[in-house]
């Protein structure tokens, strides 16, 4: 107790007596009354019996809990930062205490008190000067403070609370040793602070890439549209899978329940990523603590002081200027043109989407073209609100990380609508030079490869091919049917043909807005000019599939059977003698009748096959354009810590000094065991995710068995659905576009921001010029 | 010579971690260093060799010898005949595969790739996660193999430890024993510090 409080009771008492001294008396006289009846003895024989029964019951418990307490592993964890400065002052760990043992260290202040510091983190004047609220830190790192963990190279053991972590940095040693009374072994994981400024993390879960508000929707697509035979094989693969993992759960002997330690575990990860930025508060601020000596500037400094605030004054002015009167102006004047630009936009979108009814096919689902510039629309629909998020960004902490995955995408598509535009003025600026040569090749091209080559493949089909005996009058028909068509469309496109060098012009033109545009054109143009390839091939199949038709058919009468409509099976039935050896004959004409017309389809379907993989190209070369991770794959490249795709930790070889030195016995240290806490970057595998989706997505489709039937019996072979074709494509889009209001709403929030901005931005240069001189005494900031 | 079968190298700094390393690099001795270091030099004349070669298709012979054997094979040829040389020269002799277990973190796997290349694929299951440790046998050719697997909550595929060398039952059994004393024995539950929180 303090001296003087001491003396204050004391006087207090004295008077007390004085002024109440018949009291006094009283309680004497109680007191000699007592001992005379005995009450003393019975009060004497009350103690005795409540001292053994604490000696026999919570004396006993107390040692079991003991024990119990320090039955636990005694394991301590300890996260150190590499990169924290080494020196051979004392200093007071700073950090998060996740639970009694575990304990995660931000930063070492150095010559402070620790239960000063501790009330100030309590207070929070650490953070009383930063620019956002710290309730976001605390909110992710999961606790209502900083705590003080500990003490560094403290000289005496004495007021060291017994969960406190004794470090032993020196500049000397590449790991800190570590000790604490209450840990019978520790793992010391280091780590590396991830800079949020530059923003890179970590994360337990690799970086997705695409837009996830839909990542179900194109496989729900695929199960609904998918024959039934194979979805039905799936789900039961699916269903057995999931049998077999409840099974496995039962296998499971002991449920154990995760320590809080093992929960820690996403916390830390926040803590790791929140690390550098509370370290730079902390010893920005740890000046707060103790009081700070000023000091006259001397008349140099006052010059050069005078002199920067000067131009300071004029810079801040001229800024001022710039803010107030003009600023506003140009951004109204863009938002206008936006909003503008985004109005044409929609009514674009509507015409592309227009469906006549719903189910039937839009413009965009037919033509290439169409659909490359939705895709380019709908981006532009999304950049200002894409936009808008990331300038929240900025007023929050850099070490929120939940807008990275924005960064990348907003930046990734602008880069490759950059990329796309600077491609296509190469290609279009040839194409339009050369314009008279690229009409003469594809001119050329259409007449060797669409015209003649069919025409020379149908005449050789009307003459036996290769030694086949076809028949000859219906080959000669089905022939001469082909040749006039295809010699009516040969002279349709002769009539067209001056009019491809201004198509071309056209194309070349289009692709000014990318090189995407004449691409898809090309594709557009492939699937009209080749038009009669398609009829050809529709008008053979049908008919090849009409004779299969009949041929099962007159089979099953042969047999003296026939298919039954109404069970769906084949019923024996008794035809009568005409019926039987009219359709046997007809049975007999036909099949031989048959390789004919198969040859013909066979060669239209193999012309269609491959323009389906001319436009299959097409489309893989768009889809390249368009979603390219060129953006990832620069930051791959350039800072893999941006890119997180995991943690993994390494073990450590523990070297100590041989020879102890005297401070040794301070510490003495559990089995320590050092681990490196580092970050996976993405691998290259899951940043063409979708690309192998897409792949396995078509080789579904296309290489089933189901296909190589339809294409067999001469059936129309669907074409994959664009929309799962083209999920790739939209993967950066989201499901639903902001409308024109919705996008209005927040630019006007947007405005909001840099309203604000002004007025800090002048105390910059000034804050920057102070902080050229060290302050305090004489700490080194870092 | 080069390599042995499959051993168990186990790292146990403190109680509570621990590093089980199978791999079938053998024990450093004198001539298995030299021969490592012959191997080397080989490894690296060959792929200058190679390299060379490649030059002298390109530009003016940098040998007579060099220059003919370039200029006698076609540009398709040679091309992947000199990927596959430089695959082939990169490959690891030896393989090694790992499974970390740290208490209150979790365990890692984790394998050396096939190349000097590349760096090692590794796997980090958190304890929350790890539904169980057990050892598994199956049919492989026409023997039974023992293997270590981690059964991952919310996943169907269980992880494989060893994937690569599957080592004998006896090591198996031992990686078992040690992971799980590791992770579980003489566990007591966290205090969780209320007065931060």
């Amino acid at each position: 107790m303090h001296p003087f409080s001491t003396l204050t009771l004391g006087i207090f008492v004295a008077g007390y007596i004085t002024a109440r001294w018949d009291l006094v008396t009283r309680l004497y006289e109680l007191a000699i009354f007592a001992v005379e009846y005995g009450v003393v003895l019975r009060v004497a024989r009350g103690i005795v019996v409540l001292t053994a029964f604490f000696l026999a019951i919570f004396v006993p418990v107390a040692l079991l809990a003991r024990r119990e307490t320090t039955l636990h592993d005694g394991l301590m964890r300890v996260f150190w930062p590499t990169d924290i400065r080494k020196s051979d002052r004392t200093g007071v760990v700073v950090g998060w205490r996740n639970s009694t043992l575990d304990v995660f260290v931000v930063t070492i202040l150095e010559d402070v008190d620790a239960h000063n510091v501790e009330f100030h983190l309590r207070s929070g004047t650490f953070f009383r000067s930063s620019p956002h609220s710290p309730s976001r830190i605390y909110e992710l790192c999961g606790h209502s403070s900083m705590h003080v963990l500990g003490v560094s190279n403290a000289a005496t053991q004495d007021a060291i609370d017994p969960s406190w972590v004794c470090a032993k940095a020196s500049t000397s040693s590449r790991y800190p040793r570590i000790s604490c009374a209450k840990a019978s072994s520790i793992q010391l994981i280091l780590y590396d602070r991830p800079r949020p400024k530059g923003m890179q993390y970590i994360s337990l879960n690799p970086i997705a890439l695409a837009l996830g508000d839909k990542g179900t929707l194109p496989e729900d697509v695929a199960s609904s549209e998918d024959d039934s035979e194979e979805a039905k094989h799936e789900k039961a693969i699916k269903e057995n899978r999931r049998m077999l993992v409840e099974k496995l759960k039962q296998h499971s002997i002991v449920r154990r329940v995760a320590s809080a330690r093992d929960k820690a575990l996403p916390k830390i990860v926040n803590q790791v990523n929140w690390s550098w930025e509370l370290e730079q508060a902390l010893q920005q601020n740890v000046g707060r603590l103790g009081p700070r000596p000023k000091r006259g500037l001397s008349v140099s400094e006052r010059v050069v002081e005078s002199a920067t605030t000067m131009r300071n004054y004029v810079l801040v002015q001229l800024w001022t200027l710039f803010s107030v009167y003009l600023f506003p102006i140009v951004q109204k004047a863009f938002v206008l043109v936006l909003l503008f630009h985004r109005m044409v936009a929609e009514i674009f979108l509507i015409i592309l989407e227009f469906r006549a009814k719903p189910g039937y096919a839009a413009l965009k689902d037919i033509s290439a073209t169409a659909q490359q510039i939705e895709i380019r629309l709908q981006q532009f629909c999304y950049w200002p609100m894409q936009y808008v998020t990331l300038r929240q960004r900025k007023a929050n902490w850099a070490s929120v990380t939940t807008s990275h995955p924005d960064y990348i995408r907003f930046y990734n598509s602008l880069w490759l609508v950059a990329n796309d535009v600077i491609i296509g003025m190469a290609v279009g600026s040839y194409i339009i030079e050369h314009k008279d040569w690229v009409a003469d090749q594809i001119r050329d091209l259409l007449r060797t490869y669409t015209v003649e080559a069919l025409q020379r493949g149908i005449s050789w089909l009307m003459g036996w091919p290769a030694g086949l005996k076809l028949n000859g009058e219906l080959a000669a028909f089905l022939g001469d049917l082909f040749l006039w068509v295809i010699d009516y469309w040969s002279s349709c496109i002769e009539t067209l043909s001056p009019m491809l060098p201004h198509i071309i012009w056209f194309i070349g033109f289009s692709s000014f807005a990318g090189a995407s545009m004449p691409i898809a054109m090309f594709s557009d143009l492939l699937s009209v000019l080749t038009l009669h390839i398609y009829s050809f091939y529709l008008a053979s199949a049908r008919i090849y599939h009409w004779q299969l038709t009949i041929l099962r058919s007159l089979f099953h009468l042969f047999r003296g059977k026939k298919h039954n409509v109404l069970r769906n099976r084949i019923d024996s039935c008794d035809y009568d003698l005409d019926q039987l050896l009219v359709g046997t004959i007809l049975f007999t004409l036909l099949f031989f009748l048959l390789p004919t017309v198969m040859v013909f389809y066979l060669n239209f379907a193999i012309a269609r096959m491959i323009i389906i993989s001319l436009k299959a190209g097409f489309d893989t070369l768009l889809s390249c354009l368009n979603h390219f991770p060129l953006f990832a794959l620069m930051l791959r490249l350039k800072d893999p810590s941006r890119l997180p795709g995991g943690i993994h930790f390494e073990l450590r070889d523990t070297h100590y000094p041989t020879t102890p030195d005297a401070n040794d016995n301070l510490l003495n240290e559990p089995p320590t065991s050092i681990i490196y806490l580092k970050n996976i970057p993405l691998p290259f595998r899951d940043m063409f995710h979708q690309y192998f989706q897409m792949a396995h997505r078509i080789r579904k489709h296309y290489l089933s068995p189901r296909v190589l039937l339809c294409l067999v019996t001469g059936q129309f072979v669907p074409p994959i659905n664009r929309k799962n074709l083209y999920s790739l494509q939209y993967s950066m889009l989201p499901a639903r576009r902001a409308t024109v209001w919705e996008m209005w709403r927040a630019v006007n929030t947007e405005i909001d921001i840099p309203q604000k901005k002004p007025f800090q931005m002048p105390n910059i240069p000034q804050l920057q010029n102070g902080g050229k001189r060290p302050t305090g005494f004489g700490r080194t900031r870092s | 010579m080069l390599t042995t079968a499959p051993r168990l190298r186990i790292r146990r700094p403190s109680p509570t971690t621990a590093e089980f390393t199978v791999t079938t690099l053998p024990p450093r001795t004198l001539a298995l260093r030299l021969l490592w270091l012959l191997l080397l030099a080989l490894r690296i004349s060959l792929s200058l060799v190679a390299l060379l070669i490649l030059y002298a298709r390109w530009t003016t012979p940098a040998g007579a010898l060099l220059a003919r054997i370039a200029a006698s094979v076609s540009l398709p040829v040679l091309l992947p005949v000199a990927a596959a040389v430089f695959y082939a020269l990169s490959l690891r002799v030896h393989k090694e595969e790992s499974l970390l277990v740290l208490r209150g973190l979790g365990v890692q796997t984790s394998e050396s790739p096939a190349t000097y290349l590349a760096g090692a694929a590794t796997r980090f299951i958190p304890t929350e996660k790890i539904q169980d440790i057990l050892v598994n046998e199956a049919f492989l050719g026409f023997e039974v193999r023992y293997y270590l697997v981690v059964v991952v909550e919310g996943e169907e595929n269980v992880v494989v430890v060893f994937p690569g060398l599957l080592p004998r039952r006896k090591i198996v059994e031992t990686v078992w024993r040690g992971v799980r004393e590791c992770l579980y024995e003489g566990r007591g539950e966290d205090r969780v510090d209320k007065s931060g929180s």
